[in-house]
């Protein structure tokens, strides 16, 4: 198990979930799971936290939830990404995507540049 | 999904979070298992990383509905506990019930009577003519003008008609109006057209008379008959054409009277001929309003009236008068004042009295609060191992306090629901109180301010009794929970606030001392000699104004109808006179006596014209002389009685048999006026007044040339209730004249109907001073309950020692006592700075009687202490062993 884990900054574990669930339906542990693999275990959700938020998400209609049956037996909460869940995710991902280039901007800033 | 399907659905969702927290373990579990952790460990692991619960309390919170669950929870809880103390929840709810309910109900009064506009268009830009009433000649001479001077003017004046064709009148309250009276004040027609100018012209309109009558009147008397315009109405037995129905909203242009037909001012001498009073110049009887015109003030209107003063008041100047009062008359200037409540009689005569009682309620309300605030904390002391466990289990301060406020938050929602009942029940019998004769009419709408203003009420009242114990509550120590109960402390009366108890005692003396005020003047009015005895005496109303008869006839023709009803079985006397008392009519007289030295100010005397007998249907004592006989007509000396204040204030106390006297301030000469007799003293107007010169003519002299068709006879019943005569009589005046128009009134009836305003503050103050009296009483039993409950264990104690059961009552009652002397001496302070507000409504008494204030403060102390001594002297019964062996 990978020791250096990292907090995820406030509002990011909204955005993971929608990326996760977008990419196909799937239950909370798989969700859980999914993002400890993808991170290579630098994201570690707790389940204290994880279901809250999706309750939360479910409830602002960015995810819709579903129980079905799945290839191991198991009757399991599958949740689903809905079309403003979709908007919300692209809004969120490019408004990241500005947000971290403009911190890598500054993080690689030289004494040059900043002249 | 919105919080309220969430809140719904709450069960389902349990459910789903219980399956999908369990299935998370599972896999987590079979994940284990399958990289090779024993079940058993993998099983602990699973449930150690979900947490006992903290998971799926956070998906609770995560729902957003945990906050109105949680006010279920507490308003369940609430209620149970409610239920568990029937006693208190019954004092509680209750009290506030009143308390509520009377300031809703005065609330909703005060809001129609006072705040309310009229119900016409743009009612700000309304104004009227200040200073009474004004003659036709005036308005006229305004008409003519108004559209120069304002937009619009209008006129208007009270009137009472006869739909009967003889007989018992069957009055309906009516309206002279201008003939742009609808317009100006902006209300369209119903049904059919409104009086127009075209219909108030002298000698009639094109129809002939025309007749708009009210929603009411129409529904009520015309059956909502829809084809109603063109009918015939009879008033006064006089036809009128009605040309339509005004809106049901619209009451008339003054609050508190409501009319059922109104009829144009032009009309007036079809039903009062042969008078007419659209040429006279003292007849007082309408009431002049204007609306401004755009952008116009108040000021520039009533400075553009005064511009052509002169002309008008020139032009009007009344008949019959001195020069120094036509002197008078050209100077006063024209004022205009708002009127977008419209003017009310009802208003000015009750402002005063229900003000008095609103504070009234609103004190009652506080001391029930304080009531209330009271019993919470005694019970929260109680409760203290509860919420102490509560703490320790991890509940917030303000979680505490919040369940608390709720509690209250029922209380006082309760006693709103039935407060509100109760004021819609109250406030209409109190506006029925409010008239004599059922004249008076208010709307009293359940709308949106008084709903709002008793939810307002509501709220705050919780809070005022609510946040203490919530405070108190909040702060309590978890470590109460594993404390032993509250055995042997010695704060006795630490649940309840002594502050509280000083505050409720001083109000409730204020209250008691005002009923005591209160009920003491009605008594001292009741009591007082009116100088007459109205029990067992009709007063039969009569006018003779459709007979036809020229006025010089009428003072026989109304002796033959008294001939005529003298003669009915069960009558003991009759007496014909102007005027009766306490009636709302008046003659008044400036009077001066022959050969002695003109007074300062000239005396204003009350006078009455009445026929030999009068005096002693009344019972009013002739002190000496003689009475009027047949003798005293027109033509013979003319003679008067006097009364004794006339005789103190006109002959200086001397014997003024023999004397004569004269009217004054008439421009012709006056002849003189010999005094035949003294009588005592007698109310004339209001059942308050002093003594006063009062003159008596004898009905055939006085009532010759221009007199009024309208007088009462007095009738005085052999025995039993005088109104059993009224039949009897009314056939006994037909045998004379079937056209007369009667009303039938006991004497009684019409000096109790003088009465209302003080019986009504009377009853008010009266019920609210006992109210608060209970509520005191409860209030000190409960504190000296608890007290007795709290320390039990040091009262074991002290009697083991040898402290005797008068030792013990003396302690549990010492606090009760200081705290209840000081509320007295708070409630007598407030008390002599607050009573200088009610002096008017006095009577017989002045606002800081020291009788009353001892009184009420006695009654309030011997009420308290008994209420403290009952709990106390159970105290004193404690067994000590028994006490003991508990310890």
């Amino acid at each position: 198990m990978p020791q250096d884990r990292t907090d995820l900054p406030q509002g990011t574990l909204d955005l993971l979930i929608l990326k996760v669930v977008g990419l196909e339906p799937l239950h909370g542990y798989a969700i859980a799971q999914r993002l400890e693999q993808i991170s290579r275990g630098v994201v570690d959700i707790q389940q204290g936290t994880l279901y809250p938020a999706l309750h939360r998400l479910e409830n602002r209609g960015l995810l819709e939830a579903e129980w079905k049956d799945s290839e191991t037996g198991r009757h399991s909460k599958y949740y689903r990404l809905t079309r403003k869940g979709r908007g919300q995710l692209e809004a969120e991902t490019a408004s990241w995507k500005r947000l971290t280039e403009a911190v890598g901007l500054i993080l690689r800033a030289t004494a040059e540049e900043a002249r | 999904m919105s919080w309220w399907t969430r809140l719904r659905q709450r069960d389902r969702l349990e459910t789903e979070l219980s399956a999908e927290l369990a299935d998370h373990i599972e896999r987590q579990v079979a994940d284990l298992v399958a990289s090779g952790v024993p079940e058993g460990e993998a099983r602990r692991r699973a449930n150690l990383a979900q947490g006992p619960d903290k998971t799926a309390e956070a998906c609770r919170d995560a729902r957003g509905t945990r906050w109105l669950e949680e006010l279920g929870a507490d308003l369940r809880y609430g209620w149970r506990g409610l239920r568990q103390r029937p006693a208190f929840a019954a004092v509680a709810v209750l009290s506030l019930a009143l308390g509520i309910g009377a300031n809703t109900a005065l609330f909703s009064i005060m809001d129609s009577l006072i705040r309310r506009s009229l119900p016409v268009r743009d009612p700000e830009s309304l104004v009227m003519l200040d200073g009474g009433s004004w003659t036709n000649p005036i308005w006229e001479q305004i008409r003519e003008r108004q559209h120069e001077l304002f937009e619009g003017a209008a006129a208007w004046g009270e009137a009472e008609f006869d739909l009967a064709q003889g007989g018992e009148a069957r009055p309906v309250q009516g309206l002279w109006v201008s003939g742009g009276f609808f317009d100006v004040f902006g209300v369209p027609a119903l049904i059919g057209r409104t009086i127009l100018p075209s219909d108030d012209v002298r000698g009639g309109g094109p129809g002939g008379p025309v007749v708009m009558v009210s929603a009411r009147f129409w529904q009520a008397q015309l059956g909502s008959a829809p084809d109603v315009v063109g009918r015939t109405l009879m008033l006064d037995r006089k036809p009128f054409t009605i040309v339509g129905v005004t809106p049901p909203e619209f009451f008339g242009p003054e609050v508190g009277v409501r009319f059922d037909v109104a009829v144009p001012i032009s009309a007036e001498p079809v039903v009062d001929a042969p008078r007419n009073a659209l040429d006279h110049r003292s007849w007082w009887w309408l009431e002049i309003h204007a609306r401004l015109k755009p952008g116009q003030t108040i000021e520039q209107a009533t400075q553009a009236l005064r511009a052509v003063q002169p002309q008008i008041r020139v032009a009007t100047l009344p008949d019959r008068q001195t020069p120094e009062d036509l002197a008078a008359y050209l100077r006063d200037g024209f004022q205009l004042v708002p009127s977008a409540t419209g003017p009310s009689a009802l208003r000015d005569r009750y402002r005063l009295p229900l003000l008095t009682i609103l504070a009234v309620a609103g004190m009652v309300l506080l001391v029930a609060c304080a009531n209330i605030a009271n019993l919470q904390l005694a019970r929260a002391s109680e409760r203290r191992r509860e919420f102490g466990m509560r703490r320790a289990l991890g509940a917030s301060r303000l979680r505490i306090a919040r369940q608390l406020l709720t509690e209250s938050l029922l209380i006082s929602a309760l006693g709103a629901g039935l407060g509100l009942l109760f004021a819609r029940w109250g406030s209409r019998l109190l506006v029925q109180r409010l008239s004599s004769r059922g004249n008076v009419s208010l709307d009293l709408p359940l709308d949106a301010p008084m709903l709002l203003f008793t939810a307002a009420v509501a709220v705050a009242t919780a809070l005022l009794f609510g946040i203490l114990p919530a405070l108190r509550a909040g702060r309590s120590d978890p470590q109460d929970a594993v404390k032993a109960q509250g055995r042997g402390s010695t704060d006795g009366g630490k649940g309840v606030s002594g502050p509280l108890i000083v505050a409720q005692v001083a109000l409730s003396l204020v209250l008691v001392v005002a009923a005591g005020l209160f009920l003491r003047t009605l008594s001292a009015i009741t009591h007082r000699n009116f100088g007459f005895d109205p029990e067992g005496v009709l007063v039969v109303s009569l006018d003779a104004g459709r007979s036809g008869l020229p006025g010089e006839r009428l003072s026989s023709f109304f002796e033959q109808i008294r001939d005529e009803v003298a003669g009915v079985p069960g009558v003991a006397g009759v007496g014909a006179s102007d005027v009766t008392p306490v009636s709302g009519s008046s003659w008044q007289e400036r009077i001066e006596a022959d050969g002695r030295p003109a007074p300062p100010e000239p005396v204003r005397a009350f006078c009455h014209a009445i026929t030999p007998g009068w005096l002693s249907v009344y019972g009013t004592r002739r002190i000496s002389g003689r009475d009027f006989d047949a003798a005293d007509r027109d033509g013979a000396q003319p003679v008067a009685l006097v009364n004794q204040a006339f005789v103190r204030k006109v002959f200086g106390g001397e014997n003024p048999i023999g004397q004569t006297i004269r009217f004054m301030g008439r421009p012709e000469p006056q002849p003189p006026i010999e005094v035949v007799g003294v009588v005592e003293d007698a109310i004339y107007r209001t059942v308050r007044e002093e003594p006063t010169p009062t003159a008596y003519f004898p009905f055939a002299q006085v009532m010759v040339g221009e007199i009024p068709p309208y007088s009462s006879l007095s009738v005085r019943a052999k025995s039993g209730p005088p109104s059993a005569l009224a039949p009897d009589i009314a056939a006994a005046i037909a045998r004379v004249d079937k056209n007369v128009s009667l009303r039938f009134r006991p004497l009684a009836d019409q000096v109790g109907g003088a009465l209302v305003r003080e019986r009504l503050v009377a009853i008010l103050s009266g019920f609210f001073g006992a109210l608060a009296l209970v509520l005191a009483a409860i209030g000190l039993f409960g504190m000296t309950s608890h007290a007795v409950a709290r320390r039990r264990g040091e009262i074991g104690v002290r009697m083991a020692l040898g402290a005797d059961a008068s030792k013990v009552v003396r302690l549990m009652l010492g606090r009760v006592v200081l705290l209840m002397g000081l509320g007295v001496l708070v409630g007598a302070a407030i008390s002599l700075w607050a009573s200088r507000f009610v002096s008017t409504l006095l009577y017989g008494l002045t606002p800081r009687d020291p009788i009353t204030l001892a009184g009420a403060a006695a009654v309030l102390i011997a009420v308290g202490i008994l209420a403290a001594y009952l709990p106390a002297r159970r105290a004193a019964r404690i067994d000590p062993a028994e006490v003991l062996r508990e310890g």
